[in-house]
């Protein structure tokens, strides 16, 4: 069969392709290639999306089956950061799904800037304040943090989550594709200050996610991330 | 729970919302591993796949907005896409289940009584207007996840003119469905 075959028109063209991935028939090859023009062609999405609508009745026809508990466990260590093995990087670092995460984060700092407007008005140099609500991450732990770039200042006011017991939350700098930078391991209280290291500064800016990974006491060995991130979100302009 | 309540989930999960991704697990589990057991015929794989499933639901749920599938429909679409295409991947063909696990006809269950109403049915009487052979085909394929080569060998036909039946009988479904 060549391609010509398989779309020509007077087959049913794009839709009965459409037809065919979901009901599920294509080879491998085909079905990436079909998958690959779901992503990027609306139109042909749409057709897809009918089939499945079509046909999904017939799935009323799959029973049942109880899921080994085991499962729900390898999801959540796939998906949400575990302690990494010695020397290894939690992957969590560079998941696309934690990056993903941050978007969901981005729309609850949306009402945390509102409120920051009210609490504190802009003044002369607005610019150069940011806010951010470092959100949990499969944890209970929430930071509110005002940064102001004129007096390098880091200001973090503890929302909830008790840190455990001989562990220390260090806050970190993250630009995607490039290593995590530490500012510092974040001190005990309800409302606490970090100075910002002079090398940072540039990294410090709208857009930048800040996280909280928990280490060992004193901040991580390796001075790279080696616990899992309990919170995270990025900065903005207030 | 209502198709409404799995909407709520898969939004709250989209967000980001753990919690509400857990009980989304704990609703939908069992069901979505229904659909990777049958397609993939062994436990071990259909876990293996079920983890990789919920991975793209925690991913993708914001994706969910732009279809027309009801909330559990759109949860067994990405499970029955992926097992399949973990089946396609497959160097061996797929293990014969048939005896084991074939379930002939759609029977509703409790969620898909609820939300599909008399959509079972009505795809059940379009595929009664289809050839014997060629409704089971369809309901095979989509099933069991078979592909057009098992097909043609089951129905000891060439590939080509499998092909060419089942893109015929999708179309005459289609026809059906849509009077």
């Amino acid at each position: 069969m060549s391609p010509a075959d398989d779309n020509s028109p007077d087959q049913g063209g794009d839709d009965i392709l459409a037809a065919e991935y979901v009901v599920g028939v294509l080879p491998a090859d085909e079905r990436r290639d079909v998958a690959a023009r779901i992503e990027r062609d609306p139109g042909f999405a749409r057709l897809v999306d009918g089939w499945e609508v079509r046909l999904s009745p017939l799935a009323a026809a799959y029973p049942e089956v109880a899921v080994p508990p085991a499962v729900k466990a390898a999801i959540d260590r796939r998906l949400f950061a575990v302690p990494a093995p010695t020397g290894a990087r939690p992957s969590l670092w560079s998941s696309l799904v934690f990056w993903r995460s941050l978007a969901a984060a981005a729309m609850v700092l949306a009402a945390a800037v509102a409120v920051a407007y009210f609490v504190a008005p802009p003044s002369g140099q607005s610019a150069q304040r940011y806010v951010a609500s470092l959100a949990p991450q499969q944890s209970d732990v929430h930071y509110f943090v005002v940064y102001d770039a004129r007096t390098q200042d880091i200001g973090l006011s503890h929302v909830t989550g008790a840190r455990p017991e001989g562990r220390d939350f260090e806050l970190w700098v993250m630009e995607p594709g490039k290593d995590p930078v530490s500012v510092g391991v974040i001190p005990v209280g309800q409302s606490v200050h970090l100075a910002v290291a002079k090398a940072l500064r540039d990294r410090i800016a709208a857009g930048a996610v800040f996280a909280i990974s928990l280490e060992p006491p004193g901040g991580s060995p390796t001075g790279q991330p080696t616990g899992p991130v309990v919170a995270s979100g990025d900065l903005h302009n207030v | 729970m209502t198709a409404q309540d799995i909407t709520k989930l898969i939004v709250r999960t989209s967000m980001g919302d753990r919690g509400a991704f857990d009980l989304l697990y704990r609703q939908t589990s069992a069901k979505l591993f229904g659909v990777c057991l049958r397609i993939l015929g062994d436990r071990a794989e259909a876990e293996e796949a079920l983890q990789e499933v919920f991975v793209k639901i925690w991913t993708k749920a914001d994706r969910f907005a732009v279809s027309d599938l009801s909330p559990i429909s759109w949860l067994a679409a990405i499970a029955r896409n992926h097992a399949i295409d973990r089946i396609r991947a497959r160097r061996q063909p797929p293990l014969d289940l048939d005896a084991a696990l074939d379930v002939a006809d759609p029977t509703p269950g409790p969620e898909a009584a609820a939300v599909a109403g008399g959509e079972i049915e009505r795809i059940r009487l379009c595929l009664d207007e289809l050839d014997g052979d060629r409704a089971a085909a369809v309901r095979g394929a989509y099933l069991k996840g078979e592909s057009y080569a098992e097909l043609a060998e089951r129905h000891g036909v060439p590939l080509n003119t499998m092909r060419t039946w089942l893109r015929r009988s999708l179309m005459k479904l289609r026809e059906c469905l849509e009077r």
